[in-house]
């Protein structure tokens, strides 16, 4: 049997939700687990480790990733934002407000991946329909609301964001 | 911990991300728990040699069933669990060694480092050959393989198939659901000589596992708490689980804390789904389709140990019974041991298994008479005042108006001229508010209502949120009570040693048991604040939008509360209330009125098959349901449509594929639930009457949301292709086999 060796560790700078952190990891570690474990920020939950559920995903320069797919050394250099880095101080996002509006979360495990998804996709498609909305969010699942009220929700925030853009 | 939310507050941090789940939560000094499990259906534990496990640096225990108590204890009746495995492994997944480490790593290094030398033994894999004389037995104490057997008649049913007119049915079979709980099984365990075991589990029903984790360890109840932490779903999967146990053990034998959190590997491969069922069903009716009576057999896969699986059985034995005049009816029931990973409930509970053969063959018959679908069901159903073949009291029941809105909402009449390869199905349920057959020795719930130093009122339960927008239906009905503002209402649970008792989350109890509780609790606190406030201000007050009334004067309930802690020593106003219903246990016989208030739906499903590949789509959903008086209409029609893409998911996608015992599909790529683009925008409406045993004239919705699902996606597609699925899920492969079943003949 093969003893447990002592591991390579090294330094590296994560560029998180605006602001540098250095840690020590171990190469094999995950994105996702740094950013749980080493940074404290336990708003990315980890469903399935293996790309599915989507319950991880993070934004990597603005783009929805998962966060388990991901080696933490390999993010270095690029601007991670967590479901932190999109909340207020107080209160909630415009998005969030929306969500929460509309219901489009139960037991809230999804809810931050959703959360991020969808503000990705309206950055890109301000104005998106429903089967681009389905389309942006097929990659998330969600066991408990059976999707519609998550839609109306950011079908909504859409809605707001514009009718503002239009005052 | 615990839950403690206000209504909003727990919905805010949920989308902030600050909800700490149970895998969000350590203690300092904590330890990595972890399980060897048996690679094999079925054997004799020969040898286990954990010398160089327990030498590796970092690990803390290593566990065997020689060092935990031996003593056989479950959660039901059925006391047929252990710790960990003594002689024999009974399925793929079984517990044999627990550890506990320092570090993942000398974890993964240790669970290596056991050897455990087997005897294969021939394993039961099929119910029907687990009764089959000379088949290998699970459990020695049951040497027939059958921890049940339903037996049931009312009626003569024989007298009745020789009168009818048509007689349809068959062999149906439903599927090894996962629960799909987004969140994986975790646990966090603690041991102190003084306290006793202290266990952060989402459990839903946490006093029945602080019961049955107290019999495990011998302890008595007080020496064992169960903190609840918010739950990232369940839907039947979180109930009391060996994880529990085992990390208390291992928290027990560390004297550390001790923390399991399962991967998703783990957590399918040890997953107790819904319990698959083999249905040989029969419906007869006369010439005029008025049904003359229903036989049942059913077998039910328990797989090794029991958890909620005999309920399943007796729901699925019986509750459909209590949505159609059957005539007579007859069922018998087995549910047997397999060398299967336990199976128990998923929402629904064996009555959505049993409506989609009930609800296929019904639509036989309509076929066979020429009969409209929803005609035949309107000729057949239950309706409001009476009292059911088994004796269920329907003192509210909307089903006929709830069929007739989905007919027409969903535009039924255009079933005659739908294009090729589409259909429309339509299918009803029923189900309980509250199960008197959950537990023998009571029923009902119980809630404390406090008068807090802010002048907020807060209100505690046994029972537990899951997201399903329970705490905010109590808060509503407390403040509706109190006339004050919902905002001001705190609502807490999730701690067997700070809240009342409650039987928990099941059984779609929560609105009608716990609702009912909150209520009275609240009239109570606003009855003796009325007293004490006459005390002080006069006899004159009256308490309106949230303020006490006197003599022109307002008083904020914060100086109420002020007041009444100077006159009390510091002591808060606060009232104990418990619901008790009038409910009959159902015995042997199940006989009687185990519920105070049954909710129904009717459902359509439109779907689109492709004749190339066989699969379906649903691209149309209308759900009607009779729910009372909806108290939280969002969080309502959120149920519906999640019961509705759950049902979707469990009738054209969804399947543990075992073979040998073995899962096969031990991931989410491989066992694929349905995503946003598979859920078609669903119709949600309420026929509202006010049942008079609700709270404020509500009843329950969380279960009957997925009750009439797979059968009304069943009839779809057998509408849409002419030939009927018997055999769930109705994946791609099977459609396509039923579109081609008279070229394979040839």
């Amino acid at each position: 049997m093969e003893t447990t060796k002592a591991r390579e560790v090294v330094q590296i700078t994560l560029q998180v939700n605006g602001e540098a952190h250095t840690v020590e990891v171990e190469p094999r570690m995950l994105l996702a687990d740094v950013i749980r474990h080493k940074l404290g920020l336990t708003g990315t939950h980890v469903g399935c480790e293996q790309g599915v559920c989507g319950a991880c995903t993070v934004l990597v320069d603005g783009e929805p990733q998962r966060s388990c797919l991901m080696f933490a050394v390999q993010a270095q250099g690029h601007d991670i934002t967590t479901i932190e880095g999109v909340t207020p101080e107080s209160g909630l996002s415009p998005l969030q407000a929306a969500f929460q509006k509309h219901h489009g979360l139960q037991c809230g495990f999804c809810t931050p991946a959703m959360i991020l998804t969808s503000e990705a996709l309206l950055r890109k498609h301000p104005n998106p329909d429903e089967a681009q909305v389905r389309e942006a969010l097929s990659g998330n699942l969600c066991r408990c609301t059976g999707y519609q009220f998550i839609v109306d929700s950011v079908l909504d925030a859409a809605a707001q964001a514009s009718k503002k853009e239009g005052q | 911990m615990g839950n403690e939310v206000t209504v909003r507050s727990d919905v805010a941090s949920k989308l902030r991300g600050e909800t700490r789940y149970v895998a969000d939560i350590h203690l300092p000094g904590e330890l990595y728990g972890g399980v060897v499990r048996s690679p094999h259906a079925h054997a004799r534990i020969v040898k286990v040699d954990v010398e160089k496990a327990r030498a590796i640096p970092g690990v803390q225990a290593v566990l065997t069933a020689d060092d935990v108590p031996g003593g056989a204890y479950g959660p039901t009746q059925f006391k047929d669990w252990n710790i960990l495995a003594k002689d024999r492994v009974l399925f793929v997944g079984d517990e044999v060694v627990a550890v506990a480490a320092t570090s993942e790593a000398a974890l993964r290094a240790a669970l290596a480092a056991v050897e455990v030398t087997y005897e294969l033994l021939p394993a039961v894999l099929q119910p029907e050959e687990a009764l089959a004389p000379g088949a290998p037995v699970v459990h020695d104490e049951q040497p027939d393989n059958r921890p049940m057997h339903v037996q049931l008649e009312r009626g003569d049913v024989d007298a009745a198939f020789a009168k009818a007119h048509i007689i349809r049915g068959g062999r149906y079979t439903t599927n090894r659901i996962y629960q799909g709980h987004l969140e994986p099984i975790g646990v966090l365990a603690n041991w102190s000589e003084e306290e006793g075991l202290t266990i952060w589990a989402p459990s839903h029903i946490p006093y029945r596992a602080r019961e049955t984790y107290a019999a495990a360890f011998g302890l008595p109840e007080d020496k064992v708490r169960i903190v609840v932490p918010p739950i990232g779903g369940s839907f039947g999967a979180k109930y009391v689980l060996k994880a529990h146990v085992i990390a208390a053990a291992l928290a027990m034998a560390a004297k550390q804390p001790v923390r399991m959190v399962f991967d998703r590997y783990e957590d399918m491969l040890t997953a107790h789904p819904r319990v698959p069922l083999t249905i040989d069903i029969r419906i007869a009716a006369d010439a005029e389709g008025r049904f003359l009576g229903k036989d049942v057999v059913v077998w039910g896969d328990a797989g090794a140990r029991v958890y909620w699986s005999p309920n399943v059985m007796a729901t699925a034995c019986t509750r459909p019974d209590s949505l159609y005049h059957f005539g007579a009816v007859r069922a018998e029931g087995h549910l047997c041991y397999t060398n299967h990973s336990p199976t128990t409930c998923m929402r629904g509970f064996g009555n959505a298994e049993m409506l989609f053969a009930v609800e296929s063959v019904i639509d036989e018959i309509a076929d066979g008479l020429g009969i409209d679908p929803v005609e035949i069901r309107l000729r057949n159903i239950v309706r409001r005042g009476e009292v059911t073949i088994h004796g269920y009291q329907l003192d509210s029941c909307e089903l006929e108006a709830c069929l007739r809105q989905a007919a027409e909402l969903s535009g039924w009449a255009r079933r005659q001229a739908l294009p090729p390869n589409r259909g429309l199905g339509v299918a009803l349920g029923n189900h309980v508010s509250g199960y008197r057959g959950i537990d023998s020795r009571f029923e009902g719930s119980t809630a404390v209502a406090r008068l807090r130093d802010d002048g907020r009122v807060e209100i505690e339960t046994g029972e537990i949120d899951l997201g399903q927008g329970m705490s905010a239906t109590y808060a509503a009905i407390a403040a509706r009570v109190l006339e004050i503002s919902v905002d001001s209402v705190i609502v807490k649970s999730g701690d067997t040693a700070r809240y009342p008792f409650g039987i928990g989350t099941l059984a779609s109890r929560s609105t009608v048991m716990g609702g009912n509780a909150v209520k009275l609790a609240a009239e109570q606190l606003r009855q003796q604040l009325t007293v004490f406030a006459q005390g002080e201000y006069g006899a004159d007050v009256e308490l309106i939008g949230g303020v006490v009334q006197s003599g022109g004067a307002a008083h904020s309930l914060a100086e109420v509360a002020a007041r009444y802690r100077s006159r009390y020593a510091g002591d808060t106003l606060e009232v104990r209330a418990s619901y008790r219903p009038e409910t009959d246990f159902p015995g042997k016989d199940f006989y009687g009125n185990p519920s105070p208030a049954y909710p129904f739906a009717a459902h359509v499903a439109e779907v689109e098959v492709d004749p190339e590949t066989g699969r379906v789509r649903v691209v149309g959903y209308w759900a009607v349901h009779d729910a009372g008086v909806v108290l939280n209409r969002t969080a309502a029609i959120g149920q519906v449509v999640g019961g509705v893409a759950q049902g979707i998911g469990w009738a054209t996608m969804e399947d543990l594929v075992v073979a040998e015992g073995q899962v096969k599909n031990l991931s989410l790529l491989d066992y694929r639930m349905p995503g946003a683009s598979d859920i078609p925008p669903v119709s949600v409406s309420f026929v509202e009457v006010p049942d008079p045993h609700g709270p404020f004239g509500a009843k329950s919705v969380g279960e009957v949301a997925i009750d009439p699902a797979p059968a009304a996606v069943a009839n779809a597609i057998a509408n849409a292709i002419g030939a009927r699925g018997r055999h769930l899920p109705l994946s791609p492969e099977r459609v396509w086999r039923l579109l081609h079943a008279e070229e394979e003949q040839r």
